[in-house]
Formats: structure tokens, sequence, C-alpha cells
């Protein structure tokens, strides 16, 4: 009983100090975080606040995007519809920067005012130009559609009277991307800023990785929009009283989906016999990230085979889609892969995360025969190991600690590392892969992609975008002159499965020596020129120009580990609009390749000019023009030219939202060590204030 | 019995006296961690600028550091001289103030550092307008800056502001207030500073 007493008794006063103890000490932790957290919430819901050369607010228009896609097999049919509302009591003109997806055949402008509707017309870029200008100077509304770069294009909009609300709907043309029987659409919705390198280069000297920085030119060549105005987008944070988008899509898959997901905005649904009708839940979205829709029909059986053709004055034009028979063994080859990561400031916040996962995705994918190696780039670049090392395990935990210490911080000079990746010495027994992971927020394609042609070898190009709105042009051409893929991977939570496909692409045989063979007489005109070779999952998608109309039999084939051929009839081919515009389409994507391999620019405008007159196309030469001959604005009024910003993508860190912390803890430190010492200088005394009484 | 028990309770007493004592000297020892930290990292970043200006790029002051000196900058009247980080992490900000990423290069557009109110930035207190500031960038390049005006912003409800393409400004941006106790308020003490034309008087001797 005792001795129970004795226990309980110092047990019970021991108790009291260490949970103060306890208490101070969790204080002290969670009193700094808890703030922060406070202010992480907060975080971008406030506003970059822009002022003109006068220190006056802009008040640019307010803008509401509509989209409306009608897919119907293969083809999406879209109309992107932008509203400029001007609330002010001046005359404004609304300027636009806005992304389309690439490869879209954009060939028809119309513009709204009340109830009339001016469509626009085809015209070469620089009257075009002149036709808005001139009407601008008249007064009278006008708008015009230029192209920036092949995924990048402007609006403007002249005379928007005080109060008054233009309309200007755009319309292109999408081929459907498909993947292992699911359907794929993408559309961009805002622009990540790109870097431009301060680079010279002259396209006769082949590229090295010694080439001098100052050796390689910002310009661009065919590159005219310094001339029409600034490329470089403005961003400003969502604001959806200022800016907002809908969409609405309309899927004909000719049977029921199995299932329809969109990854990073909340949709509805409503399914039809034949298809599905989907829209943003919130029909005033913020257009902050990339919209992307998917959808896999169910399978009926058949083999997946579209064919569809559209006769002009030009000639017959042929869209053939068609799913190659899979090979499901891997291949035994060992590989050697060299990952190539973007570090530069445009990765900031969400997106190096994102980059990071990925690699130790990548990384944990090599068999120990296999070889590899890690490059990083900003404003410089710098290899893990010098050459590619055995993915021992001792190797692997060393580039899983580079990995994840990687941070985001400076320029994006690109090149300098791609060419350092493909100048690593080669193996001969080995399969070299280079998967590039970067949001690509580059202004010099151009370049890269000559870099890539000149100096690929036999490696094969793997392109990772990564962040809510990466430059897919650039990534998927370079994967496609890289002989690789391109994988889009728009939020942390696609990485494991994204990175799962682009695994079984790393390591199954390639389809190749892919050939169409078209009965005798008929002459095709592909665009691309070439068929690519394919990996596992992956359609042929074929776009030809005939010059009269086929009968007969098509033959396809191909070869993996064994080779196959596959008969089609086609007669079966039916009728679609729009073939003959993504057959121009591609034909002038790929006629603007060769600028790359040296073709002038003369000869280059000579061939394309005529193409997208005759199909009515928006490219780097021609432009859509409306004017509406009404005079508007009365004479002496003024216009204000007003630049509207794109929404910041998200997850992408500004100063403004990143503001760092910029306390230490010393002076906490400071504060709770000085109130310990005197609280236990003060028991102590009291202590032994008791213990002297006692004694007493 | 109660002799052996009065015994175990000093003892108990005691232990926990010297336990909160010896928390206490640890937290100022932290405290004091932290500011001798801060100073130590600016005498070992000064050589490694050293190396900076004679070409050599990203140079890091210690062999695992992941962050390298851009910058120079010196506040004339109140005698600082700082060497400035190529980030503003938590983990640079505590050797050195740091240039926050997405924000212009020295003079091309509006530069944003950011500095612990306590340690390196402490010294934002007593700069006035029209105080000057100087900087060298890693090109040998001198920049002369005046400061125009300081504010307080609360970043949860305010952003910096920014014109488009003013010329070259520098921000600089700490915690406030300056003595608060508790880090991590939601205030921030913002400090302007525009480009000026002429030579720099970046000629105080590099530190004793």
């Amino acid at each position: 009983m005792q001795r129970k007493n004795a226990g309980s008794g110092p047990q019970a006063k021991v108790r009291q100090p260490v949970a103060v103890l306890f208490f101070i000490w969790l204080l002290h932790s969670f009193a700094p975080s808890a703030q922060a957290q406070a202010l992480d919430q907060d975080i971008g819901s406030g506003s970059l606040t822009l002022r003109d050369d006068r220190g006056l607010a802009i008040d640019a228009p307010r803008m509401e995007t509509a989209v409306r896609m009608n897919v119907s097999g293969i083809v999406a049919r879209v109309e992107v519809s932008q509203r400029f509302h001007n609330e002010s009591d001046a005359w404004v003109e609304g300027l636009y920067a806005f992304p389309l997806p690439e490869n879209s055949a954009v060939d028809t402008l119309r513009m709204k005012v009340g109830e009339r509707i001016i469509v626009g017309e085809i015209r070469e870029k620089e009257q075009a130009q002149k036709i808005f200008e001139q009407a601008r100077q008249q007064g009278q509304r006008a708008s015009v559609v230029h192209q920036q770069r092949p995924n990048l294009f402007r609006t403007a909009v002249a005379n928007i009277g005080p109060g008054e609300t233009i309309e200007v709907v755009i319309g292109y043309l999408q081929i459907v991307e498909q993947n292992a029987g699911r359907y794929s659409l993408r559309f961009p919705l805002t622009i990540t800023p790109r870097y431009f390198p301060g680079l010279q280069l002259d396209p006769e000297t082949p590229l090295t990785s010694e080439t001098a920085i100052a050796a390689l030119t910002l310009a661009v060549p065919g590159d005219d929009t310094a001339a029409i105005g600034d490329l470089h987008p403005r961003l400003a944070h969502a604001n959806p009283q200022r800016q907002s988008v809908s969409i609405e899509i309309d899927i004909d898959a000719g049977v029921s989906l199995k299932h329809i997901v969109s990854p990073y905005h909340p949709i509805v649904v409503a399914a039809t016999d034949h298809g599905a009708q989907v829209e943003l839940r919130d029909q005033q979205s913020p257009p902050d990230r990339d919209f992307e829709l998917s959808w896999v029909p169910i399978v009926s059986g058949e083999p997946a085979v579209a064919l569809f053709r559209e006769p002009n004055d030009q000639g017959e034009h042929v869209l053939l889609m068609f799913m190659p028979p899979q090979e499901s063994r891997p291949i035994d080859t060992p590989r050697e892969v060299i990952f190539v990561v973007d570090t530069s400031g445009s990765m900031t916040g969400e997106s190096i995360r994102q980059a990071r996962a990925a690699l130790m995705n990548g990384l944990r994918t090599l068999q120990p025969a296999d070889r590899f190696t890690v490059i990083q780039f900003n404003s410089y670049h710098e290899s893990l190991f010098a050459k590619p090392v055995f993915a021992s395990e001792e190797n692997l935990s060393r580039a899983q600690r580079y990995v994840s210490n990687l941070r985001a911080t400076g320029g994006t000079e690109m090149l300098p590392a791609l060419l350092a990746a493909l100048s690593m010495p080669e193996s001969e027994e080995h399969l070299r892969q280079v998967v590039f992971i970067t949001d690509a927020a580059v202004g010099n394609e151009d370049q890269l992609m000559l870099a890539i042609r000149q100096r690929l070898g036999s490696a094969r190009l793997f392109t990772v975008g990564i962040g809510s709105a990466p430059n897919g042009h650039f990534l998927r051409n370079a994967a496609r002159t890289g002989r690789g893929t391109f994988t889009y991977i728009g939020s942390i939570g696609e990485v494991e499965s994204k990175m799962t496909d682009l695994l079984k692409k790393l390591t199954h045989p390639v389809l190749t020596d892919i050939e169409l063979s078209w009965p005798a007489g008929v002459v095709p005109e592909y665009a691309p020129a070439s068929i690519g070779d394919l990996y596992a999952g992956e359609p042929i998608v074929v776009a030809a120009r005939l010059q009269s109309s086929a009968k007969g039999m098509l033959s396809i084939s191909g070869r993996t580990n064994g080779a196959w051929t596959r008969q089609i009839a086609l007669a079966g081919m039916q009728p679609r609009t729009g073939v003959a515009s993504l057959w121009a389409r591609n034909r002038i994507g790929d006629l603007m390749d060769t600028r790359a391999s040296g073709t002038t620019e003369d000869s280059i405008r000579a061939s394309v000019l005529p193409l997208a007159l005759q199909y009515q196309l928006v490219s780097n030469y021609t432009s859509l023009v409306a004017v509406d001959r009404t005079p508007a604005r009365p004479d002496g009024e003024e216009l204000r030219s007003r630049r509207i910003s794109n929404t910041k993508p998200n997850g992408l860190d500004w100063p403004a939202e990143g503001i760092p912390s910029t306390a230490t803890s010393a002076q906490l430190n400071f504060a709770i060590g000085a109130l310990l010492l005197i609280a236990a200088l003060g028991w102590q005394f009291r202590a032994r204030h008791l213990q002297r009484s006692q004694q007493l | 019995m109660n002799v052996a028990r009065s015994i175990t309770r000093r003892e108990w007493t005691r232990m926990t006296i010297l336990a909160i004592a010896a928390f206490g000297v640890w937290q100022i020892g932290s405290g004091a961690y932290i500011h001798a930290k801060a100073w130590l990292a600016q005498q070992l970043i000064a050589s490694a600028w050293t190396r900076t200006l004679e070409g050599e790029r990203q140079v890091k002051p210690w062999p695992w550091a992941d962050t390298w000196p851009i910058a120079r900058l010196q506040a004339i009247d109140q005698g600082v001289e700082l060497y400035v980080l190529a980030d503003a992490s938590g983990r640079s900000l505590a050797f050195g103030p740091g240039h926050v990423n997405g924000t212009a290069a020295i003079g091309e557009g509006n530069t944003v550092l950011a500095g612990h109110r306590d340690t390196h930035f402490a010294f934002l207190r007593s700069l006035q307008p029209g105080d000057e500031l100087a900087m060298q960038t890693a090109d040998g390049r001198k920049w002369r800056f005046q400061l125009s005006e300081t504010h307080v912003i609360d970043s949860r409800y305010q952003r910096l502001q920014f014109d488009e393409q003013v010329a070259a400004t520098l921000t600089l941006l700490t915690c406030y207030p300056f003595d608060a106790i508790v880090p991590g308020g939601p205030l921030r003490y913002v400090a302007i500073a525009e480009l000026r034309t002429g030579p720099t008087s970046l000629a105080m001797p590099t530190r004793p």
C-alpha cells in the first residue's frame, strides 16, 4: 500500500510538467504551420493588376469563350465562340491570343454584331491585316484571325461600341486521337509563357553540344508576329467574372459508349444510343487548364477500320484509320534510357512535382541489364552520370536521390541539353530511348526540331508533356521526328497510369515498314508524307489526295516480329466533309516542316500560299478577315486598344502568388527559450525555498 | 519512508527543472544557430561569388548546396552587403536573400528578392525612400537603384502589383512586422527601388 503510494505520488507530480512541456512543444511546432496552411488556402483568389502606360487600370473587354464540338467517328468539327463585352464608355479594340489544338484546320470566321452575321474570308496574311486596319480606321466593326504558331492564334476585334457585345466564331476541324481503343480530344485553354533563348543560329552549320550559345538566333524564320504585335501572352489570375469558358460536346461514335472521362474538369454526361452529350458542369469555368475528354466505345468485335472520302475540284481526298494487329511479346534487347528533365522556372509548382513523380516511375521500370542516366536543364544542363550506367541498385538509388532534389529555376535552354543527350556515346547492344520530360515552354521550336533531325541517329525520342498547358504542338512533332511517342500528363494523379502506358510502348516492339498499296493507276499524295513507326495500341492514320476516285482493294502491310497484310475494300468509303481540309492542313504542316531541313522561306511560301487559299485554311501566310461595312464608330471618337490576358495556367507559381515566407523561427526560439529558463529558475528557487523550510 | 519519498520527489522536481532548462537552452541555441548559419553562409558564399565573377557558372558555395549566388547587393547607407541566391525557397533563404522565381532577371524588368526579416533583410526596416542600393550581377555589371517607396501588403488578400514593361525595378520583400515573435504571419513588407543611371558607388571593400 505504502509502496504503491510512494510510486504514484511523484508520478502524478511529474505528469503535469511533462504535459506542460509537451504542450509548449506542440504550440511551437504547429503555430507557424497552421498559419502557413491558412495562407495556402487563400492563394489563387487574388488578381494581378495591370496598368497601362499612363498608369490607368486596363478595362479590357470581358470575354466569354464557348466551345461546341461535334465528334463524328474520328473527325471533330469545333466552333469556338469568343464574345467580347465592352463595359466601358469608350470605343475599344479587343486583342486576344489563344491556343488551339495542334494541327487544327482553321477554316471559318463569323462575326456576329447584334442580329447581323458577317462571314470572314480567307486572304493572304498581309492583305487581311490591311483590310482590317482600313476598316478599323474607318470606324467599321471588323475582326481578323491570324496564326502565330501552328497551335497559337490571335483575334483582333475593332470598334466595339460602349456597352456593345461582338461575337467572333472560329471554326476548325481536328482528327480525334485514338490509342488502344480509347478516343481522346484535348482543348487547350491557356498558354504557358514561352522562353526564347537568346541564341543565334546559322542553319548551315551542324549543331553539336559544343556549339557556342552565342552562335545560335532568336529569330524563328517565317515568324512575322513581331511585326504585328508582341507574342508574349499576358497572364492574369483566374477571374470568372472577366473570362470564362463553357464547353459542349456531342459525340457520335456510331455505338454507345462504355465509359467517358474528363480528368481535369467536372462534366455532365447524357448518354445517347450512338454516343453521348457532354458539357462542363460549371459553364463559367476559368480557362486555367487544358480540357481533355476521352471515351471508349463498346467494342463490336469488328476490326477497327474507318475509311472516309471527300471529293472536290482538287481531287479525291481519303482519310483512313486502321488498327493493326497487336504484338503482345515484349522486346528482349536491353535498353539505354536517357531521361532529360526540364527544371526551368516555368516548371515551378505542380509541374516539377509531376516531373519528379514521372521520373521516379520511369526509373522503377529499368532492368539490371538496362543502362540509364538523368539530365536536368534550366539555364544550364547537368548530367547525373557522364555516360549511361547500368541500372544497378546503387546507381538507381543515387538517381532517386538526385531526382527527389530537383527544383525548378532559371531559363529553358533546352537545345544544349537535347544535344548533350543525343551525343552521348551509343552502344551497339542497347536500344537507345530518350525520355524528355518538359512543359516545352519554348519559342525556338524550329531549332530544336533541326537538332533532333540532325543528331537523332538510331535513338528514339519519347516526349512527356507536363503541366496545365504544355506546348503540345512541339512535343508531338518532336516525338514524331524522333520516332517515339508523345504522352501528356495533366495532373499528379495521372502520372502512374500514363507512365505505365508509356512503359508499354518503350518495352514492346515497334510496328515498322508500314506500306499501303493502292489499285493500279492511283497515285496518292500522302499527308503526312510518310507513315512513321507505330507503338503498341496506336492506329495507322493516313490522309491522302488522289487524282480521281479509286475503286478496288487497298492493301496495308507491316512488320512487327513477323509480317502481316490486310485488304480493305475501297467501295466501303463513306463521304464525310472535312476530309479535304484535314488533308490540306497536314500537307501544309509537312511543307512548313521542310523549313528545318533548309528549304528557303520563299519556296515554302510559294507552295503553302496557294494550298491554303484553295482549301480556305488559316496558315502562316493566310488569315481570315471579316468586316461589317456599316460604319459604327462616329468620326472623332477615339479607339482604345486593349489586350485580353490569358488566365494563368493552374499550378504555375506566379511571383505574387508564391510570396515566400520570410521569417525565421529565431525570435520564437529566443522567446520560448527565455521563458523556459525563467520558469526553470523560478521553480528551482521555489523548490529550494520549500526544501529549506522543510528542513527548518 | 517519509525521507525516501521526499528524496524521490525532489529528484523528480530537479530532473524536470533541468529538462525545462535544457529545453530552454536548446531553444535559444536553435535561434542562435539560425543567426550563425545566416552569417556564416554569407561568408562562404563570398568566395563562390569571386569565382562567379571570374566566369564560372552556378558556383555552389559548399559541395552539397543546391543554390548559388547570382548577385551582390549593397545598401550603402546601412553598410549592408549581401549575396543574393538563385532562388527563394525556404532552404535557400536560411543562407541569404533569394531571387523569386518567375520574376525578371536583374536589370531586365521587375526583379523580386525575398529575405528573412530577422537576419539578412532586417536592414529593410531602416531603409528610407531615397536611399541607394547597389547591385552587381554575375557578368560583373553594376546597377544603381534608389528606393522609391515602401508599403505593407497582406499576402492573403493582396498581390504585388506589376507594371507591365516598366523600366527595371527591384522589389525587396520580407515579413512584417519586423519584431513579431511568431513567424509565418500574412503581412509582407515591400520596398521598391528604381533603376538609376550613373556611376554606382559599389566601392565598399568586401568584408574585412
